[in-house]
């Protein structure tokens, strides 16, 4: 409990550090364009790096891949594609997974 | 007054649907929080006082594979540094607001600095509409981590398949956004790295800063490879 008060009050210091920082002192500053860049691909590195961790998944030190996971987020990744409304695409990539959980393993 | 009123009314309209959005990744956010424990009160407390889609969503996702908290924040400082970016290109559009620059500034992230910077290339600075904009979105996001948390407290995780909605959101984050060479290879990059640092020590620590450090390069690799062909 106390560490979630922690977790969040650290965060919150952080990130309205990044905010401020970059609105009162960098204002002045040229940013190189490659840095601009390299900044911008960040979040998107960091977002597959959290799904490979979630497809793969260690047990008993080795490797294996979440048959669910991967199956509803492909399905996810296509039903956004078509549809391009968030939840839903989210709730059919939940659906999928539970009966590929519930059906094939 | 009148100006003022106008510049009310639009900012309420360019917002609107992109708030609609917010609430969308924020129910998400509220029920993802729920699963690593958040009470009501600290998953809304942390959109309250963090109010970042992106830092907040890679928390929670990265607690449920049990993250450190040291891991988590340098997971988000990284996440934040575009901040920086944002606050850098806003600063003159938001100049005179004065010293309540500083509380504007609690309101920038992307979706902000898409409209913002629109906006002050077409009537030059405008604080009164980033403030009107932020603060909708500011209000979307609290509301709809409330209803989240709210959703997921009543859900049995498993029987729901919410354990199967933290990779599933995040599909549906990354997925629209995959357009061009650069963001490609970045992605194709990021996937092979963490897979790599994955195998060679299943349940790595440090595999989510490690790639989110180097899979960004191989991005800029490939954009200048193209800008220069």
């Amino acid at each position: 409990m106390l560490n979630q008060w922690l977790l969040i009050g650290i965060l919150a210091i952080s990130t309205y550090l990044s905010r401020l920082i970059g609105v009162v002192f960098m204002a002045r500053q040229k940013m190189s364009p490659s840095l601009r860049l390299y900044f911008n691909y960040v979040p998107i590195a960091i977002i597959a790096a959290l799904l490979v961790k979630q497809i793969f998944v260690p047990t008993d030190g080795q490797l294996t891949i979440s048959l669910p996971v991967l199956i509803g987020c492909i399905s996810t990744a296509v039903a956004i594609k078509i549809t391009r409304l968030f939840l839903p695409s989210v709730v059919i990539g939940i659906v999928v997974g539970l009966l590929v959980r519930y059906f094939l393993i | 007054m009148i100006q003022k009123k106008e510049t009310i009314k639009t900012a309420c309209m360019e917002a609107l649907p992109l708030a609609l959005a917010i609430a969308t990744y924020g129910l998400s956010y509220g029920v993802l929080a729920t699963q690593v424990k958040f009470s009501l009160l600290t998953a809304v407390s942390m959109s309250v006082f963090v109010f970042s889609g992106s830092a907040q969503l890679v928390t929670v996702a990265m607690l449920a594979g049990g993250a450190s908290l040291i891991s988590v924040l340098l997971t988000v400082i990284l996440l934040n540094l575009r901040n920086l970016l944002y606050g850098a290109a806003l600063a003159e559009g938001l100049a005179p607001a004065k010293k309540w620059t500083a509380l504007l500034a609690f309101g920038i992230s992307d979706e902000p600095f898409v409209l913002a910077t629109s906006r002050f290339k077409k009537v030059g600075p405008d604080p009164l509409y980033f403030a009107i904009v932020t603060g909708m979105f500011y209000i979307a996001w609290i509301l709809a981590a409330f209803f989240g948390a709210l959703i997921g407290n009543q859900l049995d995780p498993q029987k729901w398949g919410l354990d199967l909605a933290f990779p599933v959101t995040f599909a549906a984050l990354l997925v629209p956004g995959l357009k061009g060479k650069p963001v490609i290879g970045t992605v194709l990059a990021a996937t092979v790295i963490a897979m790599v640092l994955e195998y060679l020590k299943p349940g790595n620590e440090l595999t989510i800063i490690i790639t989110g450090l180097l899979a960004p390069l191989v991005g800029l690799y490939l954009h200048r490879r193209t800008n220069h062909a």
